[in-house]
């Protein structure tokens, strides 16, 4: 026989019987969360590489402080890369009144590669997107150049030795080394000027960079033939280096995204759970039938699972379809963010469509199958085979199931491991907290204070036990994903508030320190001035430290690179400690290290290791006594490794501090500039927009995301509700048989509805403000604090969600007579 | 199809049948002897609560007895395994149910090849259609059950049953939810077929009229089946 096409039918006959409905919508809403994410995370990964390679100017660039060998241009063109130099370094233009030092950046035609220049014809003109690059003779100054030199496009700059044009107004370009942007005006110029100018010699401060771009396959390959070359003069950049904080608000978004994701799963796994004995159960007599007409196991069996799969279909293409929808929407939110974006895979909508069968299999194949154990007999005796769903063989599939999802959604066992045994606790904790309430209810009533009202509650203590399980699990959804999901996302945002430090100033001589520190005292900026060494880490315990150690390249680099230490005596603010203890405060401790916790991973240092800096040919140690978890997003001035008082008191030291600048004193930074010289001003002000954008932006997506677990949320209320729904109406036609008005039987539905959302919506309420403390906390690093307010508001909305959405679904029952209902009750 | 007349079809050796129920062991009948022949038709009659029911189980294989054999067509079927039971009776067997029990899926013209495509067989849909031309419903065979009246959906069920040409057909108050003249029909039918097919009947029944109308007529009392 043709089990597909019978597997099909019947699925029909499901479908327009509407006993399809809840088992449906909650997978596809399952499928459409998970696509939707997938698609989200893929093309947006895709962009942010993308757009960090806009921000580099081009896939690669080799940079250093010398001209850079031909050889590595010369490779690159061998392999059909684009190549582009450029040179940097700062000095001072000239006007007949006046003077200004200047960024200047000489670059060739082909500059940038990727990405664009925006430029402007007036100081007051419209931006606009340009390929070109200043022709000879000419030079590109931005704007507030302009303004301070009191020139517009069109006059003539002195630049060394020679005389240039201004030709356009440079409104952006890419921001070579890492997005932070000099106080110093840009001012662009072609590469060939250089030489005539005069400016270029052998002591001047000029920073070389070679740029490369192309096809991905022969930039890595150029990557890995020029990197054992480049020595210690010349380094590597790759795009996106260098801003741990947009990183890090990038990643809690996406870790906000695939935990909502996953809730919208296990919720809609567990609506499925809930619909899918009643579902079975109406198949019954249809099974019985046919293996009364000849059909052996193995055919119903076909059958069955056939349905099931072409209901996996369906479910994963409209599901899929819905994601698509949903990603284009959320993508549309995040506009401004990613103005252009690669195009779509089909990886995701595979993704749904496996995900699909996996719940399905997980949790509906095998309660159907066991149908195929329907007596036959059953055609001649109604009552047989109803007890074949009882039991709890099915959970362990349907829990393994819900794990293999969560580990594909988290990629990471032990984060699936910890997020699985909190769900499941979470459902013990639940169905604990509703057989109490009823346990309860049922002393109240022995005490015979509410008679007939609590009835239906203790009549029905296991069904109504789990039912407050499942309600309490579909109203915890509900709160957290929208009461704590709001106030995570609060506490989030104000992380970075709006005095969060806008400039850095770098390169203060340690004899400036404390003027400079009274003087921002003065200004009322709260702020210190912190002591910063260059060192190398050359050494842990007895081991000599080299790059070559490390296979992973960014901790190669890393280790390349001079360290940023400081000395502390109290623990910064914004960090906080993981391992190991802080040195005692006040005295002069023993020589301790403390170390930010993810360079410590990356490394392989624990606290007790024994680390060996060398600071100007000196060399410094002391053990790793404490590691710490440093918040880089609250944009403070942060270290990666802190000595004790003590420690680098002879280490070559420049001091560094960050502060926050409302615009209307913006006059402070001139007088910073006039009477510091040597110090170095670092705006961030462009930068910390960009995270902000991304918190907001990153909020409505997660909102959005928010929305769909919401709506699963409401699927398993309504599924709850609907076991119990045939039993309630053979109750009401009997109690209305024997004599029972409608208006007593609504009241005694309505108290029943009452206490149940009431009972499940308490346990959900606090449910939620734990989960939200514990998400926050260990899984958001936020502070955020338990809401105790959470439990009351449950308790009244789920009150009032469960009693609305229960007299609405049972609303039939009171108006058909009773002896339809009996007679209904009975149809197979 | 048949087997030429006068030899058993269907026979129960000394069968018993107990249910354990809360107060002690519920005797139904116990070495019930019962020999039906090729062809002939037979009604069941007996109160309600007497066990009719749980026999014409016995003899379709739905259930497995407690003591004692059931032999269809010569196959001991308490001898046999679920699924084989679920093939002999797919070959041999039709049924008619006082509840009809047509899949609400499937058009009448599906649920008459079901049994059909169940066995295997080719060319279900003609054979079917046939059946169902006979029955009186040809034009009707796109419908779903709910669409068509009991009296049709019987009819719809007889052509189901005997569309694989089955040595027996049993029915169980095939008419107990039918009025009066629909009833008739279903009647004239099911003894038009063992006129044609020399199909075997085995109806169990509390209308008299049809029972009259039999060759034999048993009544089940005590768990014994009397001549009546
Ligand atoms: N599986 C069973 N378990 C317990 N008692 C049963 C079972 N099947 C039938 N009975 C009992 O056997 C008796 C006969 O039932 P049934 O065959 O349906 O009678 P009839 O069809 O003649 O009305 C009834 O009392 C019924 O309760
Ligand atoms: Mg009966």
């Amino acid at each position: 026989m043709n089990s597909l096409r019978y597997g099909f039918r019947l699925l029909l006959r499901d479908w327009r019987a509407g006993e399809l409905r809840l088992l449906a919508i909650a997978l596809v809403l399952a499928v459409t969360a998970i696509t939707a994410v997938a698609w989200l995370a893929d093309r947006v990964t895709l962009a942010t590489e993308d757009r960090a390679a806009e921000l580099l100017g081009a896939d690669r660039a080799l940079v250093g402080n010398d001209p850079l060998p031909d050889r590595f241009a010369s490779l690159a063109r061998d392999l059909d890369l684009a190549v582009a130099r450029t040179l940097q370094f700062p000095s001072v233009v000239l006007t007949e009144e006046r003077t200004q030092l200047a960024a200047v950046r000489a670059v060739d035609p082909a500059y940038p590669l990727r990405g664009s220049l925006q430029v402007a014809d007036h100081a007051d003109g419209d931006a606009r997107n340009t390929t070109e690059t200043p022709a000879r003779g000419e030079v590109w100054a931005e704007a507030r150049m302009l303004i301070q030199l009191d020139i517009d496009v069109g006059d003539r700059i002195e630049l060394g030795a020679e005389e240039f044009v201004v030709s356009r107004v440079l409104m952006l370009e890419p921001s070579l080394g890492g997005g932070f942007q000099n106080l110093a005006p840009r001012l662009l110029m072609h590469l060939d000027d250089v030489p005539a100018t005069g400016l270029v010699q052998e002591a001047s401060r000029v920073t070389y960079r070679l740029l490369v771009a192309g096809d991905n396959a022969a930039v890595n390959q150029w990557q890995a033939r020029v990197q054992p070359d480049l020595g210690e003069s010349v380094s590597l950049e790759t795009p996106g280096e260098g801003q741990p904080a947009v990183e890090q608000v990038l990643d809690a978004a996406k870790r906000f995204l695939g935990l909502s994701a996953l809730l919208t799963v296990v919720v809609g796994g567990v609506a499925m759970l809930l619909t899918i004995r009643h579902y079975a159960s109406r198949h019954l007599d249809r099974v019985a039938v046919m293996r009364c007409l000849g059909a052996t196991e193995r055919q119903i069996g076909a059958m069955l699972t056939w349905k099931m799969v072409l209901l996996g279909l369906i479910t994963a293409v409209l599901g899929s379809l819905l994601g698509y929808l949903v990603h284009l929407f959320m993508l549309s939110l995040l506009a401004d963010l990613l103005p252009s974006l690669p195009a779509a895979s089909w990886r995701p909508a595979g993704v749904g469509l496996l995900a699909a069968q996996v719940i399905l299999l997980g949790f509906a194949l095998p309660t159907i199958l066991r149908l195929r154990r329907v007596p036959p007999l059953r055609v001649l005796r109604r009552d047989l085979g109803d007890q074949l769903f009882r039991g709890w063989s099915v959970y362990p599939l349907a829990l393994a199931a819900i794990f293999l999802l969560m580990w594909w959604q988290a990629g990471d066992v032990v984060l699936a491991i910890y997020v699985f045994a909190a769900v499941l606790g979470t459902l013990a904790v639940l169905a604990l907290g509703a057989g109490v309430i009823i346990l309860l209810l049922r002393r109240s009533r022995r005490a015979g204070a509410t008679g007939l009202l609590l009835s239906g509650l203790v009549r029905r203590p296991w069904t109504n036990t789990f039912q407050i399980m499942a309600l309490g699990l579909g109203l915890m959804a509900l709160l957290l994903l929208s009461v704590v999901r709001q106030d995570l996302l609060a506490t989030w945002q104000d992380r970075l508030p709006d005095d969060a430090p806008n400039y850095f100033l770098i390169n203060i001589q340690p004899d400036e320190a404390d003027s400079l520190q009274a003087l921002l005292d003065e200004q009322g900026l709260e702020t210190r001035v912190y002591p910063m060494v260059r060192a190398r880490l050359v050494g842990i315990n007895d081991r000599d430290v080299r790059p070559s150690d490390y296979p992973e390249p960014r901790t190669r680099r890393l280790v390349a690179r001079e360290f940023n230490l400081s000395w502390l005596e109290e623990l910064p603010e914004d960090n906080r400690l993981v391992a190991g203890n802080w040195w005692a405060n006040g005295g002069q401790p023993e020589p301790q290290f403390s170390m930010e916790v993810e360079l410590a991973e990356r490394l392989g240092v624990d606290v007790g290791d024994e680390l060996h800096f060398d600071a100007g040919g000196q060399r410094y140690t002391a053990q790793v006594t404490s590691l710490r978890e440093v918040q880089w997003d609250s944009f403070n001035v942060n270290f990666f490794v802190a000595a004790s008082p003590g420690v680098l008191d002879d280490a070559p030291a420049t001091y560094i501090t960050s502060f926050h600048l409302p615009r209307d004193q913006q006059r402070l930074l001139v007088r910073i500039v006039r009477d510091y010289p040597s110090v170095t001003l670092i705006d961030v002000s462009a930068i910390l927009d960009t995270v902000r954008t991304i918190m907001a932006q990153g909020a409505r997506v997660v909102e959005l995301m928010a929305l769909l677990t919401l709506f699963s949320g409401l699927v398993v209320l309504l599924a709850a509700l609907q076991v119990t729904r045939e039993e309630r109406q053979f109750e009401s036609a009997l109690l209305r048989s024997l004599g029972g008005r409608r208006a007593l039987i609504r009241r005694l539905a309505l108290t029943e509805f009452l206490l149940l959302g009431g009972a499940a919506g308490l346990l959900a309420g606090g449910g939620a403000a734990v989960a939200g403390y514990v998400m926050g906390n260990l899984l958001f690093e936020l502070e955020y604090a338990f809401n105790p307010w959470l439990p009351l508001l449950g308790a009244v909305g789920g009150a009032l969600v469960v009693a609305a959405a229960g007299l609405l679904a049972t609303r039939r029952l009171y108006r058909v007579s009773p002896m339809q209902l009996l007679k209904g009750a009975e149809e197979g | 199809m048949t087997a030429e007349n006068g030899s058993s079809v269907l026979r129960t050796d000394n069968l018993g049948m107990v249910f354990r129920g809360p107060g002690g062991d519920i005797r139904l009948f116990s070495d019930l002897n019962l020999d039906i022949h090729a062809g002939e038709t037979v009604a069941i009659l007996g109160a309600s609560g007497s066990g009719k029911s749980t026999l014409l189980g016995l003899l379709a294989g739905l259930d497995v007895p407690t003591g004692g054999r059931v032999l269809l067509a010569g196959t001991d079927m308490t001898a046999l395994t679920e699924d084989q039971r679920a093939v002999l009776r797919g070959r041999e067997l039709g049924f008619v149910f006082q509840a009809f029990h047509l899949l609400s899926g499937l058009t009448a013209l599906e649920n008459v090849m079901l049994p059909l495509e169940l066995a295997g067989e080719t060319n279900a849909e003609a054979r079917a259609r046939a059946a169902l031309d006979q029955v009186g419903l040809g034009e009707r065979t796109g419908h779903y059950p709910q669409q068509l009246s009991g009296g049709e959906q019987q009819r719809v069920a007889i052509a189901r049953a005997f569309v694989t040409e089955p040595r027996v057909l049993l029915a169980d108050e095939p008419t107990g939810n039918l009025d009066r003249n629909t009833g008739h029909r279903i009647q004239d039918l099911l003894f038009e077929l063992n006129n044609v097919h020399g199909t075997t009947l085995v109806l169990v029944t509390h209308d008299p009229e049809l029972a009259r109308r039999c060759q034999r007529v048993l009544s089940l009392e005590d768990g014994q089946l009397v001549a009546a």
